[in-house]
């Protein structure tokens, strides 16, 4: 769409002094153990504040949700015998329960609808094709929270600007793996080139429908030609991503903009029509 | 072995929200109504000088150059790092309705200034010229904000793009009408009736349109909880606000009583359409039911047995 190669926002479209191939995280949901690792590496190297104490009463889960504050999230799905979380009682029965876990982070999206709306110039695609706010420039309109289709990214209470991953930004600058995906003891959360990751991603599928219970096992995310584009985070699923919070399938709002405009160029049209009218046929 | 959490009609984590609600404040709704109602006021100035009723247009001009010099008042009392509202013009996005809508507001504000000026400075062809320019961007200082909330990911936002536009526009007329019917001198209040009893009409008329093409379902967060409370009394005020400024004539207390109607109606319809957003995002069932009933229709093999 011609709006986007407006502002170079699209990987395909901007440009750097130093290019670099396009970074990425592979989550492979199969190997998380739910450690939370990669949630207090990610706080403690971005110097993220803590959330204060919350008990949420879902499983393991405390952390609840990705925030300004909150870079990585550990999803926690516990579906027991008795039902208690939920589910198809009769299917949990024959399988004794089962745990899901995920740690979920910001999909660095090939068609990032925070960085479309960001009206400031704040957010940008870096050289390594992730999305990053510029702290210093963000005067903390929110557009971005809303306008973000997975939840991700969050207007902090503790100085009022826009928050999220930025897988890294400084650490990648210096050749370094981000911290979550170095703390992450089971390779649940792998790092990368993103080519590289899609391929390694494909074979690891291939592997784990091999098994009869994960038949329904997928790659979320992984490709081009989804409503956001790709994400430079993607994901291997055991169940429906609603499953695990996330949206089974996500569009950028932007996408529709162009026809936005046109409603809204009628609209406005409508607004001097029928004040034309109504200065015409008045009586004084 | 699919996980239908809670009993729910789909499945959801611990029924938490997929999408985050805004976080704007109540300047906002309170900004899209003065924004829409200066937008309208500034072309209903123009369409009075037309007619010949300058007392009239003067009172469009003052009211959109109140809604001008408000507007950013509360737009920056919004912002989460207040001293960096300048950012706003650091770039022009056309991506982002926002940032068109900030060049809208510095040139409508530049433009009614300017020719407010010109007024006292007695040059009156230059201020008549500056009043076509600022009611060039009236209609689009009206209309960018229902672009800019269905730019988001918030379901009953997004999904209403193709009708919230026209519901601003019939807001924004509304509110204009009812200030210019409410100060007009006496001889001058038709033109201005006119436009506040089509805005009084119109806004009903196109919010059940609105809801009509979102469905049962889409529609539920316009109806329901505080939305639902919001634009029950929106629609009261229109109707009563329509009724009176139809019946009441000439009569300036009868006038005056339908512009505070209709002009608190708008108030209120922009607040429920802040709720039904904020809703419509906290519960996941209206993100996930439509997308999920979009991939079953591209891959009906992936649905479980
Ligand atoms: S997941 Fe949300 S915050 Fe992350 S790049 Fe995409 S739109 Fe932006």
């Amino acid at each position: 769409m011609e709006l986007f190669d407006a502002t170079g926002a699209d990987r395909e479209t901007a440009t750097y002094d130093e290019p670099q191939a396009r970074k990425g995280f592979f989550t492979d949901t199969t190997l998380c153990i739910g450690c939370k690792a990669c949630e207090v590496a990610c706080k403690e190297w971005n110097q993220l504040p803590s959330d204060g104490m919350t008990f949420t009463a879902q499983s393991y889960d405390n952390t609840g949700e990705l925030n300004g504050t909150t870079w990585r999230h550990v999803a926690f799905v516990e579906e027991l015998r008795n039902g208690k979380g939920g589910g198809d009682e009769q299917v949990l029965r024959a399988q004794a329960g089962r745990w899901l876990m995920e740690s979920d982070v910001c999909k660095h999206c090939t068609h990032a609808a925070c960085l479309d709306v960001c009206p400031t110039g704040s957010l940008i695609r870096t050289e390594f094709g992730t999305v990053v706010v510029q702290e210093d420039v963000c005067n903390g309109c929110g557009y971005c929270v809303p306008a973000c289709p997975f939840g991700v990214i969050d207007k902090r209470q503790t100085d009022g600007h826009a928050g999220k991953c930025t897988l890294c930004y400084d650490r990648l600058t210096d050749g370094e793996t981000p911290a979550c995906a170095k703390a992450c003891p089971t390779e649940s959360i792998q790092f990368g080139d993103l080519d590289e990751l899609r391929a390694r991603a494909d074979a690891r599928l291939e592997k784990v429908r091999a098994n009869a219970h994960f038949r329904d096992a997928s790659l979320y995310l992984r490709g081009d030609d989804d409503g956001i584009g790709g994400g430079g985070a993607f994901f291997l699923l055991l169940d429906k991503p609603e499953v695990y919070g996330l949206p089974p399938d996500p569009v950028v709002t932007t996408r529709d903009l162009g026809a936005m405009w046109r409603v809204a160029g009628k609209a406005a049209l409508a607004l001097v029509g029928v004040t034309a009218l109504a200065a015409l046929g008045a009586r004084k | 072995m699919t996980a239908q959490a809670n009993g729910a009609a789909s499945a959801s984590y611990y029924g938490r929200p997929v999408v985050k609600p805004h976080v704007w404040t109540p300047m906002i709704p309170w900004y899209f109504w003065i924004g829409g109602m200066a937008g309208a006021a500034s072309v209903q100035c123009v369409a009075a000088r037309v007619r010949g009723e300058h007392d009239l247009a003067v009172v469009y001009k003052r009211a959109a150059l109140a809604g001008a010099m408000t507007a950013p008042v509360l737009l920056i009392a919004d912002l989460g790092v207040p001293a960096r509202f300048m950012n706003m013009l650091r770039v022009f996005k056309p991506t982002s309705p926002m940032s068109v809508g900030s060049w809208i507001l510095s040139a409508f504000g530049a433009a009614v200034t300017a020719s407010t000026l010109a007024e006292l400075l007695g040059w009156e062809r230059t201020s008549r010229a500056l009043e076509v320019v600022t009611a060039s961007f009236g209609p689009g200082l009206t209309v960018y904000t229902a672009v800019l909330i269905a730019d988001t990911a918030t379901p009953v936002w997004h999904e209403a793009y193709d009708t919230l536009p026209f519901l601003f526009a019939a807001s924004g007329v509304g509110g204009a009408g009812a200030i210019g019917s409410a100060f007009a001198p006496a001889d001058q209040t038709a033109f201005a009736r006119r436009l506040m009893i089509a805005g009084a009409f119109g806004v009903p008329i196109v919010g059940h349109l609105m809801e009509k093409r979102l469905g049962r379902f889409m529609a539920e967060p316009y109806r329901t909880g505080k939305a639902g409370s919001f634009r029950r009394v929106a629609e009261f005020l229109s109707l009563a606000g329509g009724a009176i400024g139809l019946l009441g004539g000439k009569n300036r207390t009868a006038l005056r009583g339908a512009a505070v109607c209709v002009a608190a109606s708008g108030v209120f319809e922009r607040f429920a359409v802040s709720a039904a957003g904020t809703q419509s995002a906290k519960d996941p069932k209206y993100v996930v039911q439509p997308q999920r009933e979009r991939v079953d229709e591209r891959e009906p093999a992936s649905v479980d047995t």
